[in-house]
């Protein structure tokens, strides 16, 4: 007997089921199942992945989903043809879009236009006629059912029974089976798969709790009966029905009825409008070649070989289309005088960089075309935009949905899943642990912190929970078994596909929660799998920056030209190589800090290898200190054979980009460039390890064959597995060292620009405001406060060295009265602070924060005087009293703030302060504490006790549970080490105390000097003002 | 002076730990507040660096031995029967005025008399646990604000000088006007004085007004009195119950401490002692001891019950303790002439309470099937009021035969072939199998220690009749009868 499951759901229902679409067609493929549809709830959301991984297992992976009706009762529908297919996204896609996230229903009547070639089922308990015949019996359950026919008509409705080993089974059953061959519809047995194996039945019920938002002990009735709704064998629902074979036999029939899968779903991408005349192949050309003059100016015969190569290749393979698309996208960010510079493999194309969708020369930097595109490729060529996060990002999005229109181009989808923290706090909260157990587990072990040098049991035990807690053992199976599941869908950070015709056609697209964009039900990596077109659009802080930077440098008469910068500016590169780089792109990280004075780049390239080379994959292929040390020459370069000299030269015999692994691969190891580009995905594709092992296992046969040694063989590949941990490609890295280059030129060159707007577009890179106040003013510039007299909404620059803080820089103004402000001051500047209460909108909580912030102080003369008089007048025009009646005078009966009571006040309104550093009214109380800039004085091994404010705690994965922290005092930074022991000893007060003191022994060493932490206490000096810190990111 | 102030500052730390001697001298801290929330109120001195208002992880992470505690309203009531015992003491006329603070109404007493009695009252606090402070002055006011500021004792007889340097936080700002003081740099009582009381109205409105009228001193009011005790009795339930002497002995010090206060307040003297033991197994241990001499001293009673709790050995850990003192004047009580007993339908409560003290509260009620899948699993619910209207009748009304279940379940051995029961061999049932119907698969409480997994067949004998069968955690037994 054979038996097909023909109703299946995976944790893609989102907390409807417990199983992976992985999962799923593995234990089908061990039962021997010929075929498996998965059915999930208002979506196909997992259906790539059950294609991918049941094609993979042997099993044919069937299209269905469970669509949520207008009456709540859920109809399960299979997909029979590829224009079924189209009828389910567009049923869907229509359901989801006229509700808020989550919510979509389908009407009786859209079901009924339009429902060919999908074949229904008549469902669960949750399907219209179970549900039904319990709630009003038999007659009611089979209007519901006759109307399912007359909707499907007899052959494309199957009357589906399940049997769950519950005792009302059968009453059930007999309804449907005597109703059936009534109707002469056939039988259709499906155990109603919501997990793969019973071992998932815990996590089907924790799921159950998060979706009703209760507890195990209280959810009673609401959880699972007992844990039979998993994938049977053959043999076993055979047995089950052996009353009613033909409910069995019907699943094998079905299956072979239903001939879609996705294989056959037919995407495209959109064709680009040519004017008439043009083909899209010469319309491109055209495009490239004037663009090529534009960068090259006289066109050499290498360049134009490279162009010619490119562009018969790309019209061959048929992406002309696709580089016009984003070609023209770039055309107009740039005609709206937005910043867009294309990223990642892209940058390996003249052809890109000639349409100036790169900016970096492919041929003048030797970059490899072929990890962009190469012969034999049939995916697509992935090109990522940089824009200026927020609203110019958001301009270029909402013009690709203008043009293509909301059911013709959507954002990639962002699986959410249970990860770490948040999968100890959501199980532990069904468990019913305590809050405020769950409330310390979260605060003492970060997201981002290194996991392994404490037990989970040990975490939760130091978080409040005994060891012996009677509920451990379930809670940490089901937390292992819940991690890496999908929680809901989010939306890529800026993944854009587009189709011809419409998208919704080939995937359901849904709201997303911000308003006037929409997500389709697949993350990029399904998109990539079934070959779709994405288009980053990805909002970069630093490219803000940069683009406020040229307007502030251009209103004052100080112009700069980005593509002119000079590559080799020595005072920039002095700057970098003294590892003063806060604020830059890129190279402002503790560890890059850490790594400049060794690395001292005097060269662009330099730069590009300093943004590749601290990143987990070279860190973990122990990358960095030989490369450091041979560039110092204290190590010879060598190769691990003699045909990868050329490739690995520019590194030294490292390896550091995916680009030297391609060469490698086609050089030493004979691949083709295709065999190389699958090669290079395999490495990029971390959810499949055995994928990588199957290509890493070729590669070495490969090499072998080549004659390579068995030492430099294990070598590379060695250096290839890190990659799988993130490393960069070549061109990538020299995209951002374009980007890092031309921040630390402004930092050099226009360094009150720079600041301003690093404060203006605040939350971004790695510091505080506070932090970047305080690095200005090592920098000689003089930071403001924010005036109502003088200030802008923004970050101005007054003077070359002077940069006067916005009045959006104070918390809790809204925009519309600082707007108010300056209109008004526009008229004529305010005479009085009467004057300014009078003509302005600030309800009293703003005055207080501009009064407590000093903005008043050039009408009140002092911060107590303006808070004396604000609190003077009323809410509302009438009950304006004395101080705005009389233009008189200030007069406060009050005294001046004291130093510390303006430094308290700066860091309540601003989070920062314009004045000295808190540390240094501490200092003169901690006699025996280093200045961070006397450090560089000390000797290595010398006892030393540094202080301040911690502005970074990191444990990253890569450092094996070592923790780094970086103190901020008056003078500068210091940075000190934690072994895991001593971590673990103090990890509350490293993690909590917003201020430390660290004793420890010094380590100054190529310029690097870090503190090896001793001893760690709180600081003391209650009072001072918190300041913020970028933790265990 | 006129009034008096009795005052315990970090009140419920001072309760607790006066409830329990382990937490003396060591590093404690009351919290409150849930999850993020969670935050330390309290706090021992000896709890280095932990101030209240610190997050509790923060705490945790500068005191690492501390103890943390939420507050324990029992010991609190305790701590307050005893405050309120010591105010008695100075006057009649005495209001309770919120955690750990009372006022005495002194007017028309002997000022000399009356400072005299306020230090014996520090004094007997202090030896019962409790470290008070005493405020006197012309207003409550002033009292409270000298309570604050005493070492032990303070009489204010300059009331501006007194209050200049006052702490502004004494004069009790709202939350919203504290933060626009603090602002203005206003620390003291004198600070705020010193500003014009029209222009802070001007600016903080009526309650601004009022506020500065605080500050200077000059708000009066009219206590709100409390009755004087009548009834003289202390009662504390043991969380875990307690085995030993010690912990008993402890209480009962604690106790005769406050009655004694109370009854001398109230000018009784004690005249017999009941003792009530409740224990772990439900019953009660009870003696009554009358004293050789009616009086209130402390160490005369307690001589008493520890030479009668030595000899006392108990079936069970104590799980509760009650003394009552009889005062020499009993209250009169004249009985109703037409209580009607049992006849009242109250009576039937009435019962239902005797039930529970009989059995345990949680083995009186209507069962009603618990929300579980779990079979025969039932909560007991407090009875209706009244019979419920019928339900709407079922949809599908149960098929079959009815279950007789019994209870408990009869232990069987049943055979099986091809996994289904072919055979029984029990002391009340068995036999060959005619019919098997199964299996229902049921489980849940995977989560927790009562974990469960039940298999049900109904089988017909061949024999006759048809049993419910379950099958969980590896052995069979016969649930009920279906007839």
């Amino acid at each position: 007997m054979h038996y097909v499951e023909l109703h299946a759901r995976s944790a893609f229902s989102f907390l409807r089921a417990a199983s992976s679409p992985e999962a799923l067609a593995a234990e089908a493929a061990r039962l021997q199942l010929p075929a498996l549809a998965l059915c999930d709830r208002d979506g196909v959301h997992g259906a790539v992945r059950l294609y991918m991984a049941a094609r993979e297992a042997g099993v044919r992976p069937l299209v269905g989903c469970e669509l949520t009706m207008e009456d709540g009762s859920v109809v399960p529908v299979l997909v029979a043809s590829p224009a079924g297919y189209r009828r389910l996204c567009a049923l869907l896609t229509t359901a989801h879009l006229r509700a808020a996230k989550g919510e979509g229903r389908v009407t009786w009547r859209e079901l009924a236009e339009d429902n060919g070639d999908l074949i229904a089922l008549t469902g669960d308990a949750e399907g219209p006629v179970r549900r039904l015949w319990r709630a009003r019996g038999a007659a009611a359950a089979a209007e519901a059912g006759a109307r399912l026919a007359d909707i499907f008509g007899p052959d494309r409705l199957f009357v589906e029974i399940q049997r769950q080993f519950l005792p009302d089974d059968e009453a059930e059953n007999e309804f449907l089976v005597d109703w059936a061959r009534a109707r002469r519809l056939p039988l259709l047995a499906t155990n109603g798969v919501v997990q793969a194996t019973p071992a998932a039945g815990g996590v089907l019920d924790v799921f159950t709790c998060l979706r009703e938002h209760t507890t195990l002990d209280a959810a009673g009735r609401r959880l699972a009966r007992n844990r039979e709704r998993h994938l049977k064998e053959a043999r076993a629902m055979g047995a089950l029905f052996a009353d009613l074979p033909e409910a069995v036999h019907n699943t094998v029939r079905l299956a072979e009825r239903l001939q879609f899968t996705l294989a056959d779903f037919g995407y495209r991408f959109p064709d680009y409008a040519v004017p008439a005349g043009e083909t899209q192949e010469s319309y491109l050309r055209q495009m490239t070649w004037r663009g090529a003059q534009a960068r090259y100016g006289a066109l050499t015969d290498p360049v134009r070989r490279q162009l010619e190569r490119e562009l018969e290749l790309i019209c061959r393979l048929g992406f002309s289309g696709y580089f016009l698309i984003v070609w023209d996208l770039c055309e107009f960010a740039r005609r709206q005088g937005i910043l867009v510079q294309g990223r990642g493999s892209a940058a390996n194309s003249a052809v890109c960089y000639s349409l100036g969708i790169t900016a970096v020369d492919p041929i003048g930097s030797r970059l490899l075309f072929e990890r962009f595109l190469s012969e034999g490729r049939t995916d697509w060529p992935d090109i990522d935009l940089d824009l200026p996060s927020a609203e110019r990002r958001e301009e270029v999005i909402q013009e690709v949905y203008r043009r293509y229109g909301r059911q013709g181009a959507a954002m990639t989808a962002n699986v959410i899943t249970f990860r770490g923290r948040s999968t100890m706090r959501e199980v532990g909260k069904v468990f019913g642990l305590p809050d405020d157990v769950l409330d310390r587990f979260s605060r003492l072990f970060h997201g981002g912190d290194f996991p392994h040098t404490l037990e989970l049991t040990e975490q939760l035990k130091l978080a409040g929970l005994a060891g012996g807690h009677p509920r451990l053992p379930a809670l940490l199976e089901t937390c292992r078994q819940v991690r890496g599941l999908p929680r809901h869908l989010g939306q890529h950070s800026g993944g854009m596909v587009l189709s011809a015709g419409r998208l919704s056609q080939f995937v359901p697209l849904e709201n997303a929660r911000m308003p006037g964009r929409s997500v389709l039900q697949w993350d990029k990596t399904d998109c990539e799998d079934m070959g779709m077109v994405k288009i980053d659009l990805l909002g970069l802080g630093m490219m803000a920056v940069l683009q406020d930077t040229l307007e502030i440098c251009a209103r004052r008469g100080r112009p700069v030209d980005l593509a002119r910068l000079p590559k080799d500016d020595p005072a920039t590169f002095q700057l970098i190589q003294a590892a003063d780089t806060i604020g830059m792109f890129q190279i402002e990280s503790r560890a890059q800090i850490a790594t400049l004075p060794r690395m001292k780049p005097e060269t662009f390239y330099d730069l590009v290898i300093e943004v590749a080379i601290i990143r987990p994959g070279p860190i973990h292929g122990d990358a960095v200190n030989p490369y450091l040390e041979r560039r110092a020459g204290r190590q010879p370069v060598t190769y691990p054979d003699e045909r990868a000299r050329p490739i690995l030269e520019r590194t030294l015999g490292v390896i550091l980009f995916q680009e030297q692994i391609l060469r490698l691969a086609m050089e030493v190891g004979g691949f083709s460039a295709a065999e190389a580009g699958e090669f290079r995905r395999a490495i990029g594709f971390t959810r499949s390890p055995e994928r990588l092992d199957r290509m890493k296992d070729k590669f070495a046969a490969a090499m072998k064959r080549n004659g390579v040694g068995d030492e430099a063989a294990a070598f590379i590949l060695k250096s290839i597995a890190s990659f799988a941990l993130y490393g960069f490609p070549e061109s990538h890295a020299i995209s951002f060292a374009l980007i890092a280059y031309a921040s630390a030129w402004l930092k050099t060159h226009r360094t009150a620009e720079f600041y301003a707007s690093l404060l203006n577009c605040q939350p971004m890179g790695f510091y505080s405001p506070a932090t970047l106040v305080q690095d200005a003013r090592r920098h000689g510039i003089r930071t403001l406060p924010a005036c109502v007299q003088t200030s802008d909404a923004a970050c101005r620059v007054d003077a070359d060295d002077t940069v006067r803080l916005g009045l959006g820089s104070v918390h809790g103004l809204r925009a519309g009265a600082v707007a108010g402000l300056l209109a008004a001051r526009r008229d004529r500047p305010f005479a009085s602070l009467a004057d300014f209460l009078r003509r302005t909108g600030f309800n009293a909580a703003e005055r207080r924060a501009l009064a407590g912030a000093g903005a008043l102080n050039a009408l009140a003369g002092h911060r107590r005087a303006a808070l004396w008089e604000v609190e003077a007048v009323g809410e509302g025009d009438e009950l304006f009293r004395r101080a705005v009646a009389e233009d008189a005078p200030v007069s406060s009966p009050l005294a001046k703030m004291s130093h510390l009571e303006r430094l308290q006040a700066d860091y309540v309104h601003l989070s920062l302060t314009t004045g000295a550093h808190p540390m240094k009214l501490l200092r003169a109380g901690l006699p025996g504490l280093w200045p961070a800039d006397r450090l560089r004085e000390g000797r290595t091994g010398e006892r030393v006790q540094i202080g301040g404010a911690v502005i970074t705690r990191q444990r990253p994965g890569t450092a094996k549970g070592v923790c780094f922290i970086t103190l901020e005092d008056e003078t500068g930074f210091a940075n000190a080490i934690v072994w895991p022991k001593l971590f673990e000893k103090a990890r509350l007060v490293i993690s909590l105390e917003p201020a430390l003191l660290i004793t420890g022994r010094l380590q100054n060493e190529q310029g690097v000097i870090h503190v090896i932490a001793e001893q760690i206490a709180a600081l003391p000096g209650a009072g001072l003002p918190e300041q913020a810190s970028h933790d265990f990111h | 002076m006129n009034y008096a102030v009795l005052r315990v500052d970090e009140f419920a730390l001072h309760a607790l730990i006066r409830s329990d001697p382990a937490l003396a001298a060591r590093p404690v801290a009351i919290i409150a507040g849930e999850g993020r929330k969670a935050a330390v109120t309290e706090v021992s001195p000896e709890a280095t660096g932990v101030t209240a208002g610190l997050a509790v992880t923060l705490a945790m992470a500068r005191c690492p031995g501390i103890i943390l505690r939420t507050r324990d309203p029992a010991a609190e009531v305790e701590a307050h029967r005893l405050l309120l015992a010591a105010a008695f003491t100075l006057s009649p006329r005495v209001e309770f005025t919120g955690a750990g603070c009372c006022t005495a109404d002194l007017q028309g007493g002997d000022p000399v008399r009356t400072e005299a009695q306020m230090r014996r009252s520090l004094t007997e606090l202090a030896r019962a646990g409790l470290a008070a402070r005493i405020g006197a002055g012309a207003t409550p006011l002033l009292a409270d604000y000298a309570a604050r500021q005493a070492d032990r004792l303070l009489i204010v007889t300059d009331a501006r000088e007194f209050l200049r340097p006052l702490p502004l936080a004494f004069a009790a700002p709202l939350p919203g006007h504290a933060e626009i003081v603090r602002n203005w740099g206003l620390r003291t009582l004198g600070d705020l004085m010193a500003l014009s009381k029209a222009e802070v109205g001007l600016r903080l409105g009526a309650e601004g007004v009022s506020l500065w009228e605080r500050a200077a001193g000059e708000s009066v009011r009219v206590l709100r009195l409390v009755e004087p005790v009548k009834t003289f009795v202390a009662d504390w339930a043991y969380e875990p119950p307690v085995e030993s002497i010690e912990p008993l002995f402890f209480r009962l010090r604690r106790f005769a401490e406050r009655l004694a206060l109370e009854l001398r307040g109230a000018g009784f003297a004690a005249e017999r002692l009941g003792l009530t033991l409740r224990l772990e197994d439900e019953t009660e241990y009870r003696r009554e001891f009358r004293l050789p001499e009616p009086g209130a001293d402390v160490d005369s009673w307690l001589r008493v019950l520890h030479a009668h709790l030595e000899t006392v050995r108990t079936a069970a850990r104590v799980a509760g303790v009650r003394l009552v003192a009889t005062p020499t004047r009993p209250a009169q009580r004249q009985d109703g002439l037409f209580d009607t007993g049992l006849r009242d339908p109250a009576a039937f409560w009435e019962n239902l309470a005797r039930l529970a003290a009989l059995v345990g509260d949680d083995r009186v009620g209507t069962p009603w099937p618990a929300d579980t899948h779990e079979p025969d699993v039932f909560t007991l619910e407090r009875p209706l009021e009244s019979v419920p209207a019928p339900a709407n009748p079922p949809v599908h009304p149960p098929r079959g035969q009815a279950l007789r279940r019994f209870r408990p379940p009869w232990p069987v051995r049943v055979q099986c072939v091809d996994e289904r029961p072919v055979g029984l061999k029990g002391e009340f049932a068995g036999g060959a199998v005619r019919a098997a119907r199964g299996p229902w698969r049921g489980g849940g409480g995977w989560w927790k220690p009562g974990e469960w997994a039940v298999e049900i067949w109904h089988v017909e004998l061949a024999a006759g009749g048809i049993y419910q069968l379950a099958h969980a955690a590896g052995e069979w037994r016969i649930e009920g009868i279906l007839d």
